[in-house]
């Protein structure tokens, strides 16, 4: 089989060929393998760099530099210095994820792996640094399993679990609002955990479900949705619809008047969410995981302050601290464990108490032994259309509820760890 | 049968490379996994382009087969028995039973339609992995499972921990796919289905069943697609709706384009590149994605028979 018809002229071939040799040059590099400095500690981080995630991905990624600066100005972990090790795990293929993941491991041979912002992906890397034995954090992956059912002695999170968050903000909207609650809910398995959670909340608390639907992703007209909703009048609707569905169902709730008649919540929301919201959509009743115009948290303005000279001017959000406080916990467990020895690590932060100036919580935050699970303070308020003194001010806290508070118990959330023998 | 050395120059290249990976890639700054993600998105891709470069029909929902491989595997398992044996039968199984079912639904399609075809029913299988949340764990992925130690009796493999173990194990499989489809296209079967990818019309005249012949090739195709599906699964000890989605599919007829479909070993080296482009520049630059485009484009536009089209042209000139 030969081409015919198309043949290439020799000239324009051999431009290619010089061309392809030339663009080859730089892609021969990883055959002359770095040799590896014995004196530094490494830090795998597997988290979005592209796809939907990017955004957040790169506000965790600022509040792991500045965790890196500040461990080794003070000298670093053990005496040695830390460096990060990035890869791109993309916003949704867990194959990608789990590949970076083995890299950094067997590879890179990092001694801590931080990931990810995508649920799915933190489980699958998850699966892979307990085969290895690796200390994994997950900074900002919510789904209940990671340190529930599926939890592993070496995985630990520092961002809410979602039943925590639905219980936070179930108290404030019984008792704001009424118990009557109809969901609007998306209909996929976040969604489907997310209703469930905050059934169970206002169950305890007297709540009663006046209906619901579940509305398939990416719908864009939520006008019958939103008819029903007012048919069963309730006290409260529940808006459960991230993203661009959450953009449109508040965007229309609020043109059809529901947001005077009815008290609007759903779970949780990010910073990096409501500033992309138009503002007459910026209302309801949400939970932040962390908030930077907050009064007597120790530790917090220099955090918000740092964060804007690296950041070109943006206040941190909940992610950048989740990426900071990750990379503080895992310099603080080789330091609380003297060894960087992963079983001794991991048993040394069982229970333990986060400093303040890395916690920046009124109350503090420490990883609940047995789980794992970072047990911070939460945000309960309401958004504000403009900011008065900042643009970024853009949520008003209404409450700061306490995470021993609604945390789900150790049985609740059926965490069975497997320590090796 | 007598052996043309310089016939099987390709082959004998092809397989002391891949049977020696394991003792320089690590040398070449790579590591083992990696090596045994290629040779899982080859089968995949091979398996493609038994129905695309040898039939010339164009599927753009073998991720769904793929997948169905994977979650195949993965709920095995899970759910029933800890084999890895019976996980990976059992996917294929899945694959092919549904490429059986939807085949006569879609072989009487051609050219555009057929993809668009493939591609709805493809999508009818992520959504039901994507919802069907009891199950499936829907969005969040297939946990809770980890691939098995092989038992031969008294003997155990351990591709469980022991990575390099694991690539002998796809590799083996590997192995006996390729050799049955390179058996299939060497047949009088294989020599029909080529016939109907040069003139259809043609064949028909001959008295040939085309649409039947179709069918066999894109049952041939899913079932080998399923079989890389559940050592993707095993590989990753992860499934998640992302395995069927139609972008899957894409990454799969991508890698034939790059490695050249018509050639036999084409969407082998197709898949090193595709894996070790995107394994690299990913850790260089967030904007790798545009690299890899790039680089296809560039394919396209100047190789269109692929690297190992061109490749052979040469020798040929």
């Amino acid at each position: 089989m030969t081409n015919d018809g198309n043949s290439v002229r020799f000239d324009r071939r051999t431009l290619l060929k010089a061309g392809a040799a030339l663009g080859a040059l730089p892609l021969a590099a990883p055959f002359v393998q770095v040799a590896r400095a014995a004196d530094t500690i490494k830090i795998g981080v597997d988290n979005p760099l592209t796809g939907t995630y990017a955004a957040l991905g790169k506000n965790e990624a600022t509040g792991m530099a500045m965790a890196v600066d500040e461990i080794n100005a003070k000298g670093g972990i053990l005496g040695r210095k830390v460096e990060l090790a990035i890869e791109d795990s993309t916003s949704g293929d867990a194959g990608v994820a789990v590949q970076k993941a083995r890299k950094l491991i067997d590879r890179d041979q990092v001694s801590f792996i931080i990931g990810n912002i995508n649920s799915a992906l933190a489980q699958a890397i998850a699966n892979v640094a307990n085969e290895k034995g690796v200390i994994h954090v997950v900074p900002g992956g919510h789904t209940d399993s990671i340190t529930g059912q599926n939890c592993h002695w070496n995985v630990f999170r520092v961002c809410n679990t979602t039943q925590t968050e639905a219980n936070a903000v179930a108290g404030s909207v019984i008792k704001s609002a009424g118990k009557k609650w109809y969901y609007l809910t998306p209909d996929y398995a976040f969604g489907h955990t997310l209703q469930a959670g905050m059934e169970a909340a206002a169950a305890k608390l007297g709540g009663t479900k006046v209906g619901a639907d579940l509305t398939p992703l990416g719908t864009t007209d939520f006008s019958s949705y939103l008819i029903k909703a007012q048919a069963a009048n309730p006290d409260a609707i529940i808006i459960l619809q991230q993203g661009d569905d959450g953009v449109n169902v508040l965007k229309q709730a609020v043109q059809f008047g529901l947001d005077k008649k009815f008290h609007l919540a759903g779970a949780q929301l990010e910073l990096e969410v409501l500033l992309g919201l138009p503002p007459e959509a910026r209302v309801g009743t949400w939970v932040f995981e962390c908030y930077w115009n907050q009064p007597n948290v120790p530790g917090l303005k220099e955090f918000v302050a740092e964060t804007r000279k690296r950041s070109g001017g943006h206040v941190p959000t909940a992610r950048t601290w989740f990426g900071y406080a990750s990379i503080h916990t895992c310099a603080l467990a080789a330091a609380q464990a003297n060894s960087l020895d992963a079983v001794k690590m991991a048993k040394a932060l069982q229970g333990f108490k986060l400093p303040p100036e890395i916690a920046l919580m009124p109350d503090g935050a420490y990883y609940r032994a047995g789980q794992n699970q970072l047990i911070p303070n939460l945000y309960v308020g309401h958004p504000q259309a403009q900011g008065k003194d900042d643009p970024e001010d853009l949520f008003v806290v209404d409450q700061v509820v306490k995470g021993d508070d609604v945390s789900p118990t150790l049985e609740e959330t059926m965490c069975k760890q497997d320590w090796p023998a | 049968m007598t052996f043309d050395v310089k016939k099987q120059t390709p082959n004998i290249i092809v397989w002391v490379i891949l049977l020696t990976l394991p003792l320089w890639i690590e040398h070449a700054g790579s590591y083992i996994q990696l090596g045994t993600q290629v040779v899982v998105m080859a089968l995949g891709a091979m398996a493609l382009n038994f129905l695309l470069g040898y039939t010339g029909v164009l599927s753009f929902g073998h991720a769904a087969y793929f997948g169905l491989g994977a979650y195949g595997a993965g709920l095995t398992l899970r759910y029933l028995a800890p084999s890895t044996g019976s996980a990976v039968v059992v996917g294929v199984i899945a694959g092919m039973v549904a490429a059986a079912v939807i085949g006569p639904l879609i072989v009487r399609l051609r050219g555009v339609y057929f993809a668009m075809v493939t591609i709805a029913f493809g999508q009818v299988f992520y959504f039901v992995a994507f919802r069907w949340n009891a199950v499936t764990g829907g969005d969040d992925g297939l946990t809770n499972w980890k691939r098995q130690p092989l038992h031969f009796g008294p003997v155990t493999f351990d591709i469980q921990s022991n990575a390099t173990n694991f690539y002998f194990f796809v590799l083996a499989i590997f192995a006996l796919a390729v050799a049955v489809m390179a058996f299939l296209l060497r047949s009088p079967f294989g020599r029909t289905l080529i016939a109907i990818r040069e003139n259809e019309r043609r064949t028909r005249f001959m008295g040939i069943n085309v649409n039947l012949h179709i069918w066999l090739s894109w049952m041939i195709s899913c079932t080998f697609m399923a079989l890389a599906g559940t050592l993707y699964a095993l590989l990753n000890n992860f499934v998640d709706p992302r395995a069927l989605f139609w972008t899957q599919s894409g990454t799969f007829v991508i890698i034939c384009v790059m490695g050249g479909m018509r050639s036999f070993w084409g969407p082998l080296v197709g898949a090193a590149i595709f894996v070790w482009l995107q394994d690299y520049l990913s850790s260089l630059t967030p904007n790798w994605q545009s690299f890899v485009g790039l680089v296809f484009v560039a394919v396209v536009l100047f190789f269109p028979r692929g690297v190992l089209g061109i490749l052979r042209r040469r020798a040929l000139e």
